[in-house]
């Protein structure tokens, strides 16, 4: 999913909010939240949490992933990188 | 993951499934820490029941299981995104899955190995074999509607308590999956298997019901929880086993909460003597709760006299 996005900044307040769902789905994780982030360093970030979380994202950010986008989600700082291409493209 | 010189059918199937479904490791990594060893005990020996019925086709069972995920996976979208499931209808579900053969042994054969790889599910068949089936009382005549893969079926006909065995569902295949399970696991005793809908009128009764995984596919399900007392003989009992927020291809029925279960069955005029409920793979019952997963909600209810 990252593409050509990957050298593009990420929005401080998209990051943010990503940050939040992150400490509110995954609350047994007491790491750091960084762009570099993916489902395999937290241990409740299963494939169903996935999609909680990536549907809690469109939600906030009033866009809607593709299901490839859902299930093959890189890193947190991919993803902030992917929201604000696709409110772009709103 | 798991010591194979203690626990060599779990780490069989665990090699077979990673062959086929390798994204799958960090799963199973998660569904076998932190186990009792009662539990991995309980899994052993549900591993040896599960590779006997797969036999030679142990691969393409571990392969219709990551066909199951998908498929699970899909319906998890749109449930999250709509909240609710996305069908509503049996006719909906008889034509998209019940009425297709193939399709309903592939979701058969994926729901035997999930009996192993999803925590729920393992807990709800120990505690049927462990706490239900011991207190059922001698001489029972033992039902089971919907019974899929035929585990809950086959410690049924374990039990030195139940001298009948009965099993009832709409769908043919499922039907040739019991009868695949009990040849593979080499029960013999008399079973009686017969096509039919549950609300079609039966005349005879059961001291012994078991409704696992059924209530969430039909239209009336307060219908079906009447049906089933209506089925049980005076101080019988029945286990009733219903999933809540739990999207799958032919789910129409969506409790949102064990305590809706604990009510529909309430309703129903059965009591209710005691209950599990079971959180998915990983999640304690209070994340469960809060976060909408599903949870197994077991119910042992008992006809009063």
């Amino acid at each position: 999913m990252s593409g050509g996005l990957t050298t593009s900044p990420i929005d401080p307040e998209i990051f943010a909010a990503l940050t939040e769902i992150v400490r509110t789905l995954f609350d047994e994780y007491t790491g750091p939240v960084g762009p570099e982030l993916t489902a395999k360093s937290v241990g409740q970030w299963d494939s169903l949490a996935n999609v909680q979380f990536m549907v809690l994202a469109e939600q906030t950010f009033k866009i809607r992933f593709t299901t490839r986008e859902i299930t093959d989600l890189g890193s947190l700082g991919d993803l902030a990188r992917l929201i604000v291409a696709k409110r772009g493209r709103g | 993951m798991i010591d194979a010189g203690r626990y060599p059918q779990i780490a069989t199937l665990i090699e077979a499934q990673l062959r086929i479904f390798a994204a799958h490791e960090a799963y199973l990594a998660m569904r076998f820490r932190n186990l009792s060893e009662s539990e991995l005990a309980f899994a052993e020996d549900l591993a040896s029941l599960i590779a006997r019925i797969a036999g030679d086709e142990l691969d393409q069972c571990c392969a219709d299981y990551r066909w199951l995920t998908h498929a699970v996976l899909d319906e998890e979208i749109f449930f999250r995104r709509e909240n609710r499931y996305r069908l509503t209808t049996f006719v909906e579900a008889l034509a998209e899955v019940y009425s297709d053969r193939v399709y309903m042994t592939r979701y058969m054969n994926g729901s035997l190995i999930s009996q192993l790889w999803w925590a729920n599910h393992s807990q709800t068949l120990r505690y049927f074999l462990e706490s239900y089936l011991p207190a059922n009382r001698e001489g029972s005549r033992h039902l089971e509607i919907g019974p899929g893969h035929g585990l809950y079926l086959y410690f049924a006909a374990t039990s030195p308590r139940v001298v009948a065995l009965s099993a009832w569902d709409v769908s043919e295949a499922s039907l040739a999956m019991v009868r695949r399970s009990f040849t593979a696991l080499g029960m013999e005793r008399p079973l009686a298997l017969h096509r039919v809908n549950m609300f079609e009128p039966a005349n005879e009764v059961f001291d012994s019901i078991v409704l696992s995984e059924v209530l969430e596919h039909v239209e009336e399900p307060d219908r079906a929880l009447a049906t089933i007392a209506g089925l049980l003989a005076p101080q019988g009992r029945a286990f009733i086993n219903v999933p809540v927020n739990s999207p799958a291809p032919d789910h129409i029925m969506l409790y949102r909460s064990p305590e809706e279960v604990f009510e529909a069955v309430a309703r129903s005029g059965l009591e209710i003597t005691d209950v599990l409920l079971a959180p998915a793979t990983g999640a304690s019952l209070a994340r469960a709760r809060k976060l909408a997963l599903t949870i197994s909600t077991v119910i042992i209810a008992r006809k009063p006299q």
